[in-house]
């Protein structure tokens, strides 16, 4: 009896509870996660004329047929809000206006289609079908890139010099925005540029032929708030 | 003859490899990211098929807000060769200078105004009150933001810069001294970070600022485009 009471020894549980561990570190998991952003922004790259007068050659060489003429018109509206107005803008209502080549008001040439949606009358159908020949190239570029037959470099290389290539075909778009026109809706515009690899754009006011254009198609500029 | 023994069941679980999963997702979280920065208004950036990535350093940007308010971030070089902190005291100073130049309401800073610029990450007050907004507590500071802006107006006199245009300069200005404005100069170094709901108008006024002082290359802030 008393030899068994002496080989009794504590056994110490050797171990350790890590609950309060994983609990901390839950915690700060999710200060983590609540706290940092992981998804940088993109950038679109922007290169305006300078405000000097060496862009008169450029404005003449634009009026030929090669120019498209985009008015965005947005679905922005005033809206109150906690008291405040603001602006309030319906993307799914913005609009678009294109010509090509110049204002023609005695035959109107204007046209309107949604910013949204698909099919023929869509911004990336417009500018796909009008600089067909750049892409042609590029595309074929592509197949040579994803067959890797060319290595990426070389083809952003080629691309880019596909796009300047004053041989083909390009259209030089002008984007004239109205005052109901969002940033988001120009952004569109530059976006469908972008995937469609036209390089020679600018952003312009619109001229007085334009609106009796816009006039035309029931669309009164002057009558809006 | 044999007892019917019952297996004790242990109830507690072993933690430890629950542990090491966690402080591995810790780890990651801690290593890959960057903090949130506050800013003034609240800004959501149209999306773009762009996949250009916003530089994390000698970059200014540009928070143009619903309203039409504009707000100045700005990012120093990676290295410590030119921190933010002292980009913005060197462009605090550079601007205040050049406002007092053509003000006869003078701005005088202290070396407190300076300190407590130094560490606000957007600012965009008119200089005039510059020196009543460093002197309030931090978060009073951002509340009054929110109200105040940058004073800008379409403006092609360069002789008679508008605030924003002083900023800018000033921006440009210290990054040369420091040798670092190669970014601003190529576009990169400059971007535009406008709401989507913002009328184009009030955007094309900042690039036309921008533009009257021949900085004629930016980018566009935008985010990533969700397939529809």
């Amino acid at each position: 009896m008393a030899k068994k009471e002496l080989s009794r020894q504590k056994k110490f549980d050797t171990r350790i509870d890590f609950t309060p561990m994983v609990d901390m570190n839950m915690l700060l998991i999710t200060f983590f996660m609540l706290c940092t952003t992981m998804i940088k922004s993109q950038t679109l790259s922007v290169a305006l004329p300078t405000n000097e007068k060496v862009e008169q050659q450029d404005q003449e060489q634009a009026k030929q047929s090669e120019a498209l003429t985009i008015i965005v018109d947005g679905g922005l509206k005033k809206a109150t809000v906690e008291g405040k107005e603001i602006m309030m803008s319906d993307l799914d209502k913005s609009k678009f206006y294109y010509y090509d080549g110049q204002a023609d008001l005695a035959a109107p040439n204007m046209k309107e289609s949604n910013m949204k949606g698909t099919g023929d009358g869509t911004l990336r159908y417009i500018f796909r079908e009008r600089n067909k020949a750049a892409i042609d190239l590029i595309d074929k570029e592509k197949e040579r890139w994803r067959k890797g037959e060319i290595s990426e470099d070389e083809y952003n290389e080629k691309r880019a010099k596909i796009q300047d290539d004053s041989n083909l075909k390009r259209p030089v778009v002008m984007i004239k925005p109205t005052k109901q026109a969002s940033y988001a809706d120009v952004v569109a515009v530059l976006d469908e540029m972008q995937i469609n690899n036209i390089s020679r754009w600018r952003i312009e006011t619109l001229s007085a032929a334009d609106s009796t254009l816009l006039k035309g198609l029931g669309v009164d500029l002057s009558t809006r708030k | 003859m044999g007892k019917v023994k019952i297996k004790k069941k242990e109830t507690r679980i072993d933690m430890t490899a629950m542990s090491d999963v966690t402080v591995l997702l810790l780890t990651f979280f801690m290593l890959t990211s960057t903090f949130l920065q506050k800013e003034p208004v609240q800004v959501i950036t149209p999306p773009s098929v762009s996949e250009k990535k916003v530089p994390d350093s000698k970059l200014m940007s540009v928070l143009v807000a619903q309203d039409g308010k504009v707000y100045l971030e700005l990012l120093g070089t990676k290295d410590s060769t030119l921190k933010s902190e002292d980009l913005r005291e060197a462009v605090l100073k550079k601007a205040v200078a050049k406002y007092n130049a053509t003000h006869t309401n003078k701005v005088n800073l202290t070396a407190k105004h300076v300190e407590a610029f130094r560490k606000s990450n957007a600012f965009g007050v008119p200089i005039s009150n510059m020196t009543k907004w460093l002197d309030m507590p931090v978060d009073e500071r951002d509340k009054a933001l929110k109200t105040a802006g940058i004073p800008i107006e379409e403006n092609f006199d360069l002789t008679r810069p508008t605030e924003f245009q002083i900023w800018v300069q000033a921006v440009y200005d210290a990054l040369e001294d420091a040798g670092a404005a190669d970014d601003m100069k190529k576009g990169t170094g400059i971007a535009i970070k406008a709401d989507a709901g913002t009328p184009y108008e009030r955007v094309q006024v900042v690039m036309n600022n921008l533009q009257t002082i021949k900085m004629n290359k930016f980018s566009l802030m935008t985010a990533l485009k969700k397939e529809e």
